[in-house]
């Protein structure tokens, strides 16, 4: 099974992989070779990927999987490998998001978006 | 003396302006580069959103969004203008400057006020000289513009457009064709207008299971093929600068070697003549004292 992960900015994988992991927009998926065709919306949180030797670890903020012809893409706008998550920004960005005073419905929602992000990139460094 | 001492100056002047622009041309070139395998990156991924969306349309989905279609009303919109933080390099900017200005008196027939945004020291001064309003200016999107920092900008303009105060986005910058040939365009991307190719549509591709459901991910794809799309207009532009840049130097050091021989030339003739002249002055003394 190949596994492809695309930011706009860069491929960071194109790679064999045996297992695939991924956080959804509602709940967690894992996708093994032969699997049908797909098409999910993603969540904030984490991905990982099963090689042959090891195992690793990226923290996807939104968009899209697609799964077809036993090929694994994966559409983010962020996508950063759990070792190279700056804790210390993500809490930062978490206490900043929670002091917020929100007024309309876009702050709120903005608000939480910021927290569910910042919640997730902690989530993914803990683990 | 007093003439070739001054042309030798010159010279040199011109050889250390020569060896600026050389190395400009030098950086532009290692730059052009970076910036090339970024557009590439992106358009990789623009690439497959817009098969996603195929694949939703092949699937019986009605591709349909709010961001697609025009507004009502035709009240407020924006120009993005594209230009460089750093002039040098040819016609780049005003080529974008002139482009946008066209654009401009031909909207504000139709839209009445154009509300102005600019992104780069040089359109900024430029139309501060001009004395034309801007709405905003940014300086901090250069040739290694991040994703992040054009999400930003477009989540604005999608909230903005949400929320019907914008009704439509149009961007000038300066288009990246090939390596020969790059030209200043004003795009409109909000509305959308169209996604993608949808000629897969009734194909009969493999059938997907959407989750959670097709409308959810329409929901995100739209936004996310136009934050794509906005994040291209940025690199586009940094590519296309990088070349003018690098074509604007590659001439100037041309020029200059140009203008070095030129004064060689002149100052090797100066340089005789004096000696000739002193010469004819040794000779003229000495048959004076015979």
């Amino acid at each position: 099974m190949q596994c492809v992960l695309v930011t706009p900015e860069a491929t960071l994988l194109d790679s064999q992989a045996e297992f695939v992991a991924l956080t959804l927009f509602d709940g967690e998926i894992g996708i093994g070779p032969g699997h049908a065709p797909l098409i999910g919306r993603l969540g904030c949180g984490e991905m990982r990927i099963r090689q042959a030797d090891k195992q690793r670890r990226f923290y996807i903020e939104g968009g899209f999987v697609e799964v077809c012809n036993d090929v694994v893409s994966v559409l983010t706008g962020r996508a950063v490998e759990a070792e190279k998550i700056d804790s210390a920004e993500a809490e930062r960005l978490l206490a900043e998001a929670l002091h917020l005073s929100p007024r309309t419905p876009e702050q709120f929602a903005q608000r939480d978006r910021t927290a569910a992000q910042a919640r997730a990139m902690l989530r993914v460094a803990r683990a | 003396m007093a003439k070739a001492r001054a042309l030798d100056k010159r010279r040199r002047s011109v050889k250390s302006i020569r060896k600026i622009t050389r190395t400009m041309e030098l950086i532009s070139r290692a730059q052009f580069k970076r910036a090339m395998d970024r557009a590439s990156a992106a358009t990789a991924y623009t690439r497959r959103i817009t098969d996603l969306v195929a694949h939703l349309a092949a699937a019986g989905m009605q591709v349909k969004h709010p961001l697609l279609t025009p507004h009502a009303e035709n009240k407020s919109m924006v120009l993005l203008v594209l230009t460089a933080n750093r002039g040098l390099c040819g016609g780049y900017n005003s080529g974008v400057l002139r482009a946008s200005q066209a654009a401009m008196t031909e909207r504000a027939e139709q839209w009445g006020e154009v509300r102005l945004e600019v992104s780069g020291k040089r359109g900024a001064a430029n139309f501060k000289f001009r004395k034309i309003p801007t709405a905003e200016t940014y300086t901090h999107f250069n040739e290694k513009v991040r994703f992040d920092q054009v999400n930003l900008l477009a989540t604005r303009y999608l909230d903005e457009y949400a929320a019907g105060s914008l009704d439509r986005l149009d961007v000038a910058y300066m288009k990246f064709e090939s390596l020969s040939r790059q030209y200043p365009v004003v795009e409109t991307l909000l509305p959308m207008g169209r996604l993608g190719d949808h000629s897969a549509a009734g194909l009969g591709g493999p059938q997907y299971d959407f989750l959670p459901s097709a409308e959810s991910i329409l929901d995100e794809v739209v936004p996310a093929a136009f934050k794509a799309q906005l994040f291209k207009c940025f690199l586009d532009a940094a590519v296309s600068e990088q070349i003018a840049r690098m074509v604007a130097m590659k001439a100037a050091t041309e020029n200059a070697d140009a203008m070095i021989s030129l004064l060689s030339m002149s100052y090797n003739r100066a340089r005789q003549g004096q000696i000739t002249g002193e010469l004819l002055e040794i000779i003229g003394g000495a048959e004076a004292v015979q």
